[in-house]
């Protein structure tokens, strides 16, 4: 338990007459990535909005293990879950500042440290030395993450002109920017071609490995699900089927008839 | 006693006023999904072209009636016009276009209608001469006489009636149906077929005709008429559709009864000059505590 | 063209001539005069056929038009894509120009009492289209009852100026916070409100603001309004013509002729230093991360909200520093007329403030200036056509939200660029 990263227990969430989560229960370690799968409605993205509170879940608790302390997630709500709590996420349908330049989105991401750092804009507006500095640090930050998605030279363009699979690339460094905990990524790979998805992979590898943060994935893609997933849970109907390695999922009799159904 | 009779009377009237107009932005909410801001000054003009139609036939001797009737049909007719060019000239070029567009273009049109109406009739207050008057009379052996005038029936009358035919009309017709699909996916009623375009025209027609009643009916109650009412009214009357929810339409003519007799009852007990600030902050406290009023549906936003 | 595109162009014609007699007819032509305590109607046929002729070819030639430019498509309009390249590229050289223009313009041979009037006018709406671009333009929150923290700015001033004979320098900054203030006790409850409900909101608070300046007598003097307000004085030194015993005024002190002009002038100044102020600042709090969480809140807040940012207190912010913009306009202008009353924080005002901040293009500070000196030029012009002027106020509002959505000035450039501008 001591060294579980997520320990999700006995979760339900209730829209009206449809039951979306019944009675969850599933672990993801610290240094892991943990996909999450199942056939679309199965209530995937509605566990993520628990996770980082857009929905108030209607029963269960999500216990985050961070610095020796175990957070209750239900009691972040909103924005508290990223400024707190150290949850990031990343959208279905990415949600980048479309009309402000890619420096301009990761430095949105820094936006507390700066707040801050500019003495709730009295030293901003004075050109304190201290806030100059600060800015430059995030700025450097930005250029690290940039870099590493070979975004640099699109630093000043902005965000929505970007091609479809550096638009996605782009809003995982931008969540890494609040130095998360956990890294909620809801189908990171929809709609990337082969060439892509193993870019994907290696940088969230690179976040596993390199910045020990722990990762949560929303996936259909199998080949970034069995290529980089530590650990597996699959829900249908908003219960869970299976919770193992990529390995066994693979071979489970239960995961394959919830995606292909059972021969008559 | 009576004079709580009195108010009640009073107030349910002007909430049928109300009601007529608060249908009109809940079906344009309903179906564009934007406020339309410019609705309370299509009710002046009904308010208007009603009262020019009954100085016209105050000059010949045909039967009050049919008087009513024809004054009813040109008010509806005449003012649908206008609801039909605003929809079609302000807001159909903006519908692709972001939030705040149709919002701002709306704006410019209710100032247009209204200084229009001003330049147009001259920017002193109408008045009319009783169209209907008398009524019944109640305890009048106490110190308060109740009364219920024939004016006021005929406005209620007229409202249920209007609504009978309104609700058969949007359950029972094609074009009805059309409307309700509009309102819940667009896209896909276009692609079954149905012109998107003549539903939302239909909206507005109906939308404004019922404001031309309201108009009609306002201008006979008060017998005073200028070109700013449409704003004072226009404010209360989506209150009324907010309280109801908005978008639904039986939830408008109950949020517009509610403002009614909120209206009159704090001008009767409370007082007469802050009644328009009592209708403001219902208006505050509807949106803020119950943005989706009574009989609405909750809104959730899809993460 | 062909026959049959002329034979639908005829009736689309004659459709619209129709429908413009329908709405033209019984308002304009029938026009109720009061002649003896009862209307009578007044036929005007003549204006409601030479409208309905208007409309009628108007709709024709229109229909021409968008025929002709339809054959020519993939020619992108060149008129309107060089004003935009010029405006864009050269809108530093530009600002800069009109600055110094405005400096030196009460020197200017043509400037008079009447022109120097129309500046502060035009110098005030710019004041208070900057502060409410703080709000709309870059935090994206839909105010239409911008005129509240204007009037609560002025009637402050005047009654901290009045009853407590504090200096302008001193009840100016006041003023200025109280209305500050009042924009966070508005902004707490209603912030969380969509788009279209807040316009209501705000629209509902302005006309409230409005009702209790009008009715709270005892304090506001309701419709009479608060005269006496002291005029403003050089640091010190008042302007006036015959100074009471043993003070210095103005124009004594610098040893002129007196001249009404000299008050007119300082006013002039106070009103262009403000704004510059509201300008200067605003253009480096979007550099700071709470103007840049302003512009993300704008564009996506559930984005911002799982970035960690408070969207709460992000809109206070704006909703409050804009108003306390509005509030230090509503003291300038407090002292300048030297009498207020609640007829000049009409609704109409908001929304004549909101126009200049759309139509001059969402957060833009050049477009504002552009949109002022276009819209209140537009009704100053036709000051004498009175409704009409605002006809064709209204009517500017809707043709450019039609056709130039974005504003006159749509573009937007970064507030931090990783590498250097040339």
């Amino acid at each position: 338990m001591r060294d579980n990263l997520l320990d999700v227990e006995n979760l339900s969430m209730r829209f009206g007459g449809l039951l979306a989560i019944d009675d969850l229960s599933f672990s993801a370690k610290k240094d892991n990535i943990t996909s999450i799968i199942g056939p679309n409605g199965a209530g995937k993205t509605t566990v993520f909005n628990c996770l980082t509170g857009f929905y108030k879940a209607t029963s269960g608790s999500m216990f985050l293990n961070k610095d020796n302390k175990k957070l209750d997630l239900k009691k972040f709500s909103d924005f508290k879950v990223a400024q707190k709590a150290g949850v990031a996420r990343t959208f279905q349908n990415i949600r980048l500042f479309p009309q402000m330049s890619v420096l301009e989105n990761m430095m949105v991401a820094q936006h507390n440290k700066l707040m801050i750092a500019s003495g709730f804009s009295i030293l901003g507006l004075l050109n304190a030395p201290s806030f100059l500095k600060k800015e430059k640090e995030a700025v450097e930050i930005s250029k690290y993450w940039l870099d590493i998605i070979n975004l640099t030279n699109r630093a000043d363009d902005n965000a929505g002109d970007l091609p479809y699979g550096d638009q996605r690339k782009l809003e995982i460094v931008r969540a890494m920017c609040i130095n998360p905990h956990l890294l909620c990524l809801d189908e990171p790979a929809a709609g990337l071609n082969a060439k892509e998805s193993a870019e994907l992979n290696k940088l969230l590898l690179f976040i596993k490995n390199e910045k020990k943060t722990g990762i949560l994935l929303i996936e259909h893609d199998m080949s970034v699900v069995m290529g980089i997933s530590d650990h597996v849970v699959v829900l249908n109907y908003g219960k869970k089927i299976f919770e193992g390695t990529a390995k066994e999922t693979k071979n489970s009799p239960e995961v394959i008839e919830a995606y292909l159904g059972t021969e008559d | 006693m009576e004079y709580f009779l009195q108010q009640l009377i009073n107030g349910l009237t002007l909430g049928s006023v109300y009601g007529l107009i608060a249908i009109g932005y809940t079906m344009v909410y309903g179906i564009i999904g934007m406020i339309n801001f410019a609705h309370g000054d299509i009710f002046m003009v009904g308010a208007f072209v009603a009262l020019i139609s009954f100085i016209l036939f105050a000059l010949t001797s045909i039967a009050l009636p049919i008087v009513l009737i024809l004054t009813l049909l040109i008010a509806m007719v005449f003012t649908a016009c206008y609801g039909w060019t605003v929809e079609k000239l302000a807001y159909k070029p903006l519908r692709k276009s972001f939030r705040l567009a149709p919002l701002i273009s709306a704006l410019g049109m209710s100032i247009v209608l209204q200084n229009y109406v001003q330049a147009a009739q001259g920017a002193r207050i109408k008045t009319l001469q009783p169209v209907i008057q008398g009524g019944f009379s109640f305890f009048e052996d106490g110190n308060f006489t109740v009364t219920l005038s024939y004016l006021q029936i005929f406005i209620v009358i007229v409202t249920i009636v209007l609504m009978a035919i309104f609700t058969l009309f949007i359950t029972r017709t094609a074009l009805g149906r059309a409307q309700r699909a509009c309102e819940q996916d667009r896209t896909m009623t276009a692609l079954m077929g149905i012109n998107v375009d003549r539903t939302i025209s239909m909206t507005f027609i109906i939308g404004s005709s019922l404001a031309s009643v309201a108009g009609m009916m306002f201008v006979m109650y008060y017998g005073v008429i200028d070109f700013y009412i449409g704003f004072l009214a226009g404010i209360k009357a989506f209150t009324a559709a907010v309280l109801g929810g908005i978008g639904s339409i039986p939830g408008a003519m109950l949020g517009g009864l509610l403002i009614g007799l909120i209206e009159t009852f704090w001008s009767g007990y409370i007082s007469i000059e802050y009644k328009d600030i009592a209708a403001f902050s219902t208006l505050v406290i509807v949106l803020i505590f119950f943005p989706t009023g009574f009989l609405g549906k909750p809104d959730i936003e899809k993460v | 063209m062909n026959k049959n595109f002329f034979q639908s162009s005829i009736k689309d014609s004659l459709f619209t001539g129709l429908i413009a007699l329908a709405l033209f007819g019984p308002i304009v032509g029938l026009r109720t005069v009061a002649v003896n305590e009862a209307l009578v109607v007044q036929p005007k046929w003549l204006v409601v056929g030479l409208i309905v002729l208007a409309c009628t070819i108007g709709r024709f030639l229109i229909n021409i038009y968008t025929f002709k430019k339809e054959q020519r498509r993939g020619e992108p309009s060149s008129i309107s894509k060089i004003i935009t390249n010029f405006l864009d590229t050269k809108g530093a050289q530009i600002a800069l120009g009109a600055v110094i223009f405005s400096v030196i313009f009460p020197f200017m041979p043509f400037a008079d009492r009447y022109w120097m009037d129309i500046a502060i006018m035009m110098m005030t709406y710019i004041m208070l289209g900057w502060g409410l671009n703080i709000v709309i333009g870059l935090a994206g929150l839909l105010d239409l009852g911008y005129v509240a923290f204007y009037a609560v700015g002025a009637y402050s001033y005047a009654l901290f100026a009045i009853h407590f004979g504090w200096s302008f320098w001193i009840c100016l900054p006041l003023a200025g916070l109280f209305a500050g203030l009042f924009g966070i006790l508005l902004g707490f409850p209603v912030l969380r409100l969509r788009g279209d409900y807040l316009a209501i909101v705000t629209l509902a608070f302005g006309e409230m603001i409005r009702i209790l300046l009008l009715n709270w007598y005892d304090l506001t003097k309701g419709p009479d309004g608060l005269t006496g307000i002291p005029r403003p004085s050089f640091f010190g030194l008042p302007f006036k013509r015959y100074p009471d015993e043993g003070v210095e005024t103005f124009h004594t002190f610098f040893g002129l002729e007196y001249s009404p002009m000299q008050r007119i002038i300082f006013l002039y100044y106070l009103i262009l230093i403000l704004a510059l102020i509201t300008n200067f600042f605003t253009i480096k709090i979007r550099k700071l991360p709470v103007g840049r969480a302003w512009e993300a809140l704008r564009e996506d807040e559930i984005a911002c909200k799982s970035l960690g940012v408070n969207p709460r207190n992000t809109k206070l912010t704006a909703f409050a520093v804009g108003a306390m913009f509005g509030g230090f306009a509503g003291s300038f202008f407090a002292t300048r007329q030297a009498f207020i009353s609640p007829e000049s924080f009409t609704f109409i005002e908001s929304a004549i403030i909101v126009a200049i901040v759309v139509l001059g293009g969402m957060g833009s500070q050049t477009g504002v200036v552009l949109s002022t000196i276009f819209l209140i030029g537009l009704i100053e012009v036709f000051r004498d056509f009175e409704s009409y002027r605002m006809v064709a106020f209204g009517g500017a509002m809707v043709l450019i939200m039609v056709f130039r959505p974005k504003g006159i000035l749509a573009t937007r450039k970064p507030t931090i660029t990783m590498r250097k501008e040339k």
